[in-house]
């Protein structure tokens, strides 16, 4: 489905992303692990297109150069010089870091603005769909979205995304900053949308244990380079990710 | 596949010019030196090689407008106050320095510093209330008391209402005048440099980047703001001080949005966050604005023409693009 190949991303004359191929089937949930700094989000920004937009920025302001170099193939077309809104149209859809919603629109403000692209019969499926996965948010519907607590901003940005009507999610550290138990619920509805919605995702994580049971096939970043990549259970009794992942030596 | 880009790395005399080792060689010494020699001998002979008396004039029109630009650029990027306030300024030092002169007989040169003071605090005062808040208030309460106090002074017909007030001294002779405007843009352009690396300058950015986290460092931003519009209004103030002692008058026209606007518009073109880019933008825009003059009306339309074009092609500006060129190189590299 999507099938990027010898990414190669400089900040300046940093190499920020070296050399990195990463393939998603149809149906697929696919894991990115690696360390801050290895590269994830990178990786996240210049599959969704967003990389585009954050070099013209900086080339207007006359800051950092960025270069981007490789090929990225979605659903067999070349989509490497599409423009960030193109692709979210071609069904590429990015759930931020750090979640990035709109703190100012509530709950139910927040997930129309994401059903920009949606027919309002898919608007209206999705939305029932989303408060079907996370109950939680239905009783938050009128709440202002920045007066929400880490674990239901999450949920509303993972339920914005969907009302994009994606074809492939890019999850970018969806556990970042939750308690143990948001997390599992997290993990557990991101394989339920997955198995339900038919959508493929691709989610990073610095912390592997939660995430690695419920993926299909795991790439594993390393200063920029994949270093490892293999189905789960590949990655998951490779004893090098054992010690550096799971803790267990 | 070969594939090839374009890598930037700084010059090898830029990296020597950096440590203490610059004092080793005078090459070094003279790469630091030269571009703010370029500025200050440049500045200095300018009133040398001007034709006329009008385009004398010119050059100190230039420099309160480098004045303010100074003063624009360093709230709106150190401090990160988007000040609309420089014809509130130049109004307050304008008028005061004035009456000082008018009033109380003090000659130019002592009534400019004590307006420059005075005014200060006053337009501190003024903006003090909307400097707890962040985002657009203080622009819009800076840009609202210009346009207040024209109507304050004509309603109530004070500081001598809509004829202002007539008589006042000028400087001794042109020269003194205009060596003093400049000599006071290069005290403050410099100073202003120099701030922003001090330890105040470091809270201020710091003030920008993340007020909470100042104010969780156990500092009070409202006073580090304060300070930051009290140095940024004595630059207008001194501007507008100088102004009517240039053109012996002080009247309502002080207070115009001119004044506002065009420290904007230099601090586009001379490059946002350099503190000496709004002074280049300064020295073009003024003499343009003044060949523009011949065209009338027209002229408003080639001046936005330049504007919108520079934003366009070369947003980072004039002094952020010479920067790079002089310190860094550029060459392909195979990838």
């Amino acid at each position: 489905m999507l099938e990027a190949t010898d990414l190669m991303v400089f900040y300046e004359n940093m190499l920020a992303l070296n050399n990195v191929s990463i393939k998603c089937e149809d149906k697929q949930i696919v894991g990115v692990f690696g360390a801050n700094s290895a590269g994830k989000s990178t990786l996240m920004y210049t599959v969704s297109g967003i990389m585009e937009d954050i070099r013209k920025k900086e080339e207007m302001a006359g800051g950092e150069r960025i270069t981007v170099l490789g090929q990225i193939r979605f659903l067999g077309r070349d989509i490497t010089d599409l423009k960030p809104s193109k692709r979210a149209r071609e069904g590429i859809i990015l759930c931020p870091e750090r979640r990035r919603i709109f703190p100012e629109c509530s709950v139910m403000e927040n997930l129309r603005i994401g059903a920009y692209l949606a027919s309002p019969s898919q608007a209206k499926d999705t939305l029932e769909y989303v408060f079907n996965v996370y109950p939680a948010l239905e009783k938050l519907k009128k709440r202002v979205g920045g007066f929400l607590s880490g674990g239901e901003q999450q949920m509303l940005a993972i339920g914005r995304a969907l009302m994009a009507q994606p074809k492939l999610l890019l999850l970018d550290e969806p556990l970042l900053g939750l308690s143990p138990l948001i997390q599992s619920i997290m993990v557990r509805s991101t394989k339920e949308i997955r198995n339900e919605k038919g959508i493929s995702i691709i989610v990073t994580e610095q912390y592997a244990r939660p995430v690695l049971p419920i993926v299909d096939y795991a790439f594993i970043l390393e200063n920029g380079a994949a270093v490892l990549e293999g189905p789960r259970d590949e990655v998951l009794n490779n004893p090098d990710v054992r010690s550096a992942y799971f803790g267990v030596s | 596949m070969e594939q090839r880009r374009k890598e930037r790395i700084d010059r090898g005399i830029k990296v020597r010019a950096d440590g203490l080792y610059a004092l080793m060689s005078w090459r070094e010494l003279g790469y630091l030196i030269l571009p703010r020699m370029v500025l200050i001998v440049g500045m200095l002979i300018l009133p040398f090689v001007m034709p006329s008396m009008y385009w004398q004039r010119v050059i100190s029109i230039v420099c309160i407008y480098a004045l303010l630009a100074v003063s624009f650029d360093f709230l709106a990027h150190f401090v990160g106050l988007v000040s609309l306030g420089g014809a509130l300024f130049i109004g307050v030092g304008g008028y005061l320095s004035a009456i000082m002169n008018t009033s109380f007989g003090f000659p130019p040169l002592l009534a400019i510093p004590i307006a420059t003071i005075a005014g200060a605090a006053i337009c501190t005062l003024l903006l003090f209330p909307c400097l707890r808040l962040r985002g657009v208030y203080f622009a819009i309460v800076s840009l609202m008391y210009p346009l207040a106090m024209t109507r304050v002074i004509e309603a109530l017909d004070i500081l001598g209402g809509t004829d202002g007030i007539m008589g006042v001294d000028s400087f001794p002779n042109r020269w003194i005048e205009q060596y003093f405007v400049i000599l006071m843009v290069l005290l403050f352009l410099f100073g202003a440099r120099r701030l922003v690396n001090m330890d105040l300058g470091l809270v201020l950015r710091a003030v920008k980047d993340n007020d909470q986290a100042v104010r969780a460092s156990g500092m009070s931003i409202t006073f580090y703001k304060a300070v930051a519009v009290f140095i940024s209004s004595a630059m207008g103030c001194l501007g507008g001080a100088c102004l009517v002692h240039i053109y012996m008058w002080s009247g309502m026209s002080l207070f115009a949005l001119d004044f506002s606007i065009l420290p904007i518009a230099a601090t586009v073109i001379g490059g946002a966050g350099t503190i000496v880019g709004p002074v280049l933008g300064c020295l073009i825009l003024v003499p343009v604005s003044e060949l523009l003059r011949e065209f009338g009306t027209l002229r408003i339309v080639f001046y936005s023409v330049i504007l919108v074009a520079f934003i366009v092609f070369r947003s980072e500006g004039i002094m952020v693009y010479g920067q790079r060129k002089y310190h860094q190189i550029e060459r392909w590299v195979k990838v």
